[in-house]
């Protein structure tokens, strides 16, 4: 048969000339519409990562749903509030004249957490402090995969009205980033809806493992604190109240504890969750100098500025993880790193501090799960 | 939300397309590089280069594309029930007990009746179960 096919494209023969007319005309497509065919190829993997994403995006806002209504037990059907706090923007200051900006963002930053206090309080009338505090953040995390469903989906359909090849790669070859914080987001439903520790939580764990069997008052809002002595020095622990999921405020509870002690303070340890690189262990220890807090950087700012202003060296401890451990219900290596860090920080109280010195050491992270 | 209507469909008809003119080129370029190999048995030097040359463009081409459009994210996103269990230890007796994880447990917490003394059993560890690895 292919002898025969051989004999077809000879220069004498029609055929032969159809084929190669067929050929040239292949290959010119090929090559003014390969950029063409290439933004199509991209478009469809967008088209098809953003079904998922809308898949997860609308289990976000069924498993908020279905937790109001079982734990909060609203007269009314909470969806379209939950749709509401779905659509829920803030705007940040103008960044123009800095002067004052963290006092401003800060200022906004109460106004939403209030704001989002008050939806929940409506939604939710039955639930306890530790569950709206859990269901907050879980419409938190329903909200941010609505803000990334919304933002792929913006790219895609600019991409395709546009056909703009530069428009569809931006969002193209981040998207594996963007899927990885999209996961950790989904992972979060269950951790939140269930009041499951993250690996945010691992400060939080940390100063509960330090301050736990000790008198517990309240420092700052959302925020506890306890005594304990260690090798003869006073520790003061601090961490946001648990076991709902809460940050608190770790700036103010430190501005407090440095105030109340007249800044006789010898040093201020800050625990916290940090980013690991890829190729670190997750669960690796890393102790520095300055303040282990992530966030905005307001509640940073207060706590710079309180420990500069009665001159109090701060270190920190950091628990490495990857992106997609910090929200998602905390993983057993973690978990065994806390203990590790507890270890770090009595190292560095011992090492840094003498016998009499009052210490201060702040767990900072999210407290779902974690009491004290 | 719920009147969510805009279109993200549409591009299934793209992919179709972008399918047909790959396996349209691919197979010009192997009947090519056959016209080719067979004009070279028959001492045709000068056509042999041009089909050889036409067929193994086809094919660079077609590799080109499929290295470019490799999935940028894997198939499957799907929102993971991980396995949570829960360490219970008796601060009396020592006994340890691992349970699944349910929902109002917290690290800390302490009211569960020992089994083996009239203590009571305090949630030492949450976290998830370590993933066998597949063979």
């Amino acid at each position: 048969m292919f002898h025969l096919l051989g004999q077809l494209p000879t220069q004498d023969s029609e055929i032969g000339v159809i084929l190669q007319s067929l050929f040239s005309f292949a290959f010119i497509i090929y090559l003014f519409y390969a950029q063409r065919i290439q933004s199509m190829t991209m478009l469809r993997q967008i088209e098809v990562t953003l079904r998922k994403i809308k898949g997860l995006r609308d289990k976000g806002k069924e498993t908020a749903i279905s937790v109001i209504r079982e734990m909060g037990k609203p007269e009314r059907d909470p969806t379209p509030q939950v749709e509401r706090f779905m659509e829920h923007f803030m705007i940040e200051p103008v960044g123009m004249d800095p002067a004052g900006v963290v006092g401003k963002l800060g200022q906004l930053l109460n106004v939403r957490e209030f704001t989002f206090e008050k939806e929940v309080e409506v939604m939710a009338p039955e639930a306890t402090d530790a569950e709206r505090n859990n269901m907050e953040n879980l419409l938190e995390a329903s909200l941010a995969l609505n803000v990334f469903y919304k933002v792929i989906r913006h790219y895609y359909l600019l991409g395709k009205k546009t056909m703009n090849i530069y428009v569809i790669m931006q969002i193209h070859m981040i998207l594996p980033m963007i899927v990885q914080q999209i996961e950790a987001y989904s992972s979060a439903l269950q951790a939140f809806s269930d009041g499951i520790p993250i690996g945010d939580s691992v400060g939080p764990i940390v100063a509960a493992k330090l301050m736990n069997g000790s008198e517990i008052r309240e420092v700052a809002k959302e925020m506890v604190a306890g005594e304990i002595t260690y090798e003869g020095r006073r520790v003061i622990v601090t961490k946001a109240l648990g076991p709902g999921g809460s940050v608190g405020k770790p700036g103010d509870a430190v501005a407090n504890l440095l105030k109340e002690n007249e800044g006789k303070v010898s040093m201020l340890i800050t625990v916290d969750a940090a980013g690991k690189l890829e190729g670190e262990e997750v669960g690796e220890i890393a102790e520095g100098v300055g303040a282990a807090i992530g966030g905005p950087g307001v509640e940073k700012y207060k706590m710079e500025k309180a420990a500069t202003d009665y001159k109090v060296p701060m270190y920190a401890v950091a628990i490495k993880q990857g992106m997609e451990h910090v929200v998602a219900p905390l993983v057993e290596p973690l978990f065994d790193a806390t203990d590790k860090a507890v270890a770090s920080v009595k190292g560095l109280i011992l090492d840094y501090s003498k016998e009499g010195d009052t210490v201060i050491v702040a767990g900072i992270g999210n407290t779902v799960g974690v009491a004290q | 939300m719920s009147g969510d209507t805009t279109g993200i469909a549409g591009g299934a008809s793209q992919n179709w397309v972008t399918l047909a003119v790959m396996i349209i080129v691919g197979a010009l370029a192997l009947f090519s590089l056959y016209m080719g190999f067979q004009a070279y048995g028959n001492s045709e030097i000068d056509t042999a280069f041009i089909y050889l040359i036409i067929g193994a463009s086809g094919f660079v081409a077609i590799g080109y594309s499929f290295f470019r459009s490799k999935p940028p994210v894997k198939e499957s996103l799907d929102a993971k029930q991980a396995e949570v269990i829960t360490t219970l230890e008796c601060p009396q007796c020592n006994l340890k007990r691992v349970r699944p994880f349910q929902r109002g447990d917290y690290i800390f917490k302490s009211d569960e009746p020992c089994t083996r003394c009239e203590g009571k059993m305090v949630i030492t560890r949450i976290h998830t179960r370590k993933e066998e690895k597949k063979t």
